[in-house]
């Protein structure tokens, strides 16, 4: 029996907060980078801060509390590029999971 | 440097846990592209034509029973002196590796990390696991990944410590239920290795995800590798149960119940 019958015989209901738990826990780990000597959280935060100084050379704290003096440029492509690339799958995920009933 | 992957696999009277590994080994071959080792004994070990990067035979500690039966869990601390490799991950058998994931650990730890914290598919507001009421939360040794390192032969040494001592640490940290429990092992070995403390890097940065109790995992097609599931649950709402279902793909998970998980590899076969 495919899953599809399965779902319409066992009339289930689409759970959307397990949906969107799941997809959170997937997503977020993906937006973990290391780099540079840390581990960094490729979020709407550690960009805006990367992005508000100018300097070429910048000591930041990493996810593990730890202060990394890193290339601020360098890292903060790379930060853009893996959260560019990860929620534009997740938005794909969310929407096809967000259909269902 | 090499890499690879260990698997404890001993056959109960109500389990075939070989078959369980070898279907684990086939996906870690696939998704991670790494050797497997197994570790095993000879009673467990049948004709095969799968070919194991190395099968390691000993002789398991048979002493431990649950609700269901024996359950051979015991000697994982071993997974330090009988691995081949220059980093290791050690792995449950029962862990659905359903993606590359776990290769992005070599790149994010020091020598050694394991998941501090779980959550349930389909019940994400569960609480984390303690040892007991007024002890450590528990960490999971489902997943740990190490090189051979001083301070990683002495977790090591330290969880075989906890083993071999099982009911002094038992009735320290008064556990919830008497069975010997790895995940508890670790918490201990880690915790006293890092000098009582708990040190960040030895965690790796997202939660294990388990599948629990009354949730069913269906493959969405019976492809060998397939990386879609349908996970169902029964709710409890108005005095009734009601299914619920989520569908999942490209993500690892743990299967606790292990009668699921040979139905769920017996519906992919």
């Amino acid at each position: 029996m495919d899953t599809k019958t399965l779902i319409a015989d066992a009339k289930a209901r689409f759970n959307h907060n397990s949906a969107k738990a799941y997809l959170t826990e997937k997503y977020s780990n993906k937006l973990l980078v290391a780099d540079q000597g840390g581990l960094w959280k490729a979020d709407a935060q550690t960009i805006g801060f990367l992005n508000s100084f100018t300097s070429d050379d910048l000591v930041a704290i990493d996810t593990f509390n730890n202060p990394v003096k890193v290339v601020r440029a360098s890292l903060l492509q790379i930060l853009q590029n893996t959260y560019t690339e990860v929620m534009n799958h997740w938005h794909e995920e969310w929407k096809e999971l967000e259909s269902k009933r | 440097m090499t890499r690879g992957v260990i698997l404890f696999a001993f056959n109960s009277e109500k389990f075939n846990y070989y078959d369980i590994a070898e279907f684990t080994a086939k996906r870690i071959n696939h998704f991670l592209n790494l050797p497997v080792t197994l570790v095993t004994d000879e009673e467990s070990f049948p004709d095969t034509d799968y070919d194991w990067d190395n099968v390691i035979k000993v002789i398991p500690d048979k002493n431990n029973f649950r609700e269901w039966g024996q359950w051979i869990n015991k000697g994982r601390f071993m997974a330090y002196d009988l691995t081949p490799y220059d980093e290791t991950i050690v792995l449950d058998v029962d862990y659905v590796v359903n993606s590359d994931n776990l290769l992005r650990v070599f790149d994010l730890y020091d020598d050694f990390c394991c998941h501090n914290r779980a959550d349930f598919l389909m019940a994400p507001d569960t609480p984390q696991e303690t040892l007991s009421t007024y002890s450590y939360n528990s960490v999971w040794a489902t997943v740990m990944v190490f090189k051979k390192t001083k301070r990683t032969e002495q977790i090591f040494r330290c969880m075989e410590m906890v083993q071999k001592n099982y009911k002094h640490y038992e009735n320290i940290h008064n556990f919830i239920g008497s069975i010997y429990r790895n995940d508890y092992a670790l918490t201990l070995a880690l915790r006293i290795v890092n000098g009582h403390c708990e040190r960040k890097e030895d965690y790796i940065p997202w939660n294990l995800v388990h599948v629990g109790k009354k949730t069913f995992v269906y493959a969405d097609n019976t492809d060998e590798f397939n990386t879609n599931y349908t996970i169902m649950f029964d709710a409890w709402a108005r005095n009734k149960t009601k299914k619920e279902y989520i569908t999942i793909k490209d993500m690892d998970f743990h299967v606790l119940d292990k009668e699921l998980f040979v139905e769920m590899i017996n519906g992919i076969r």
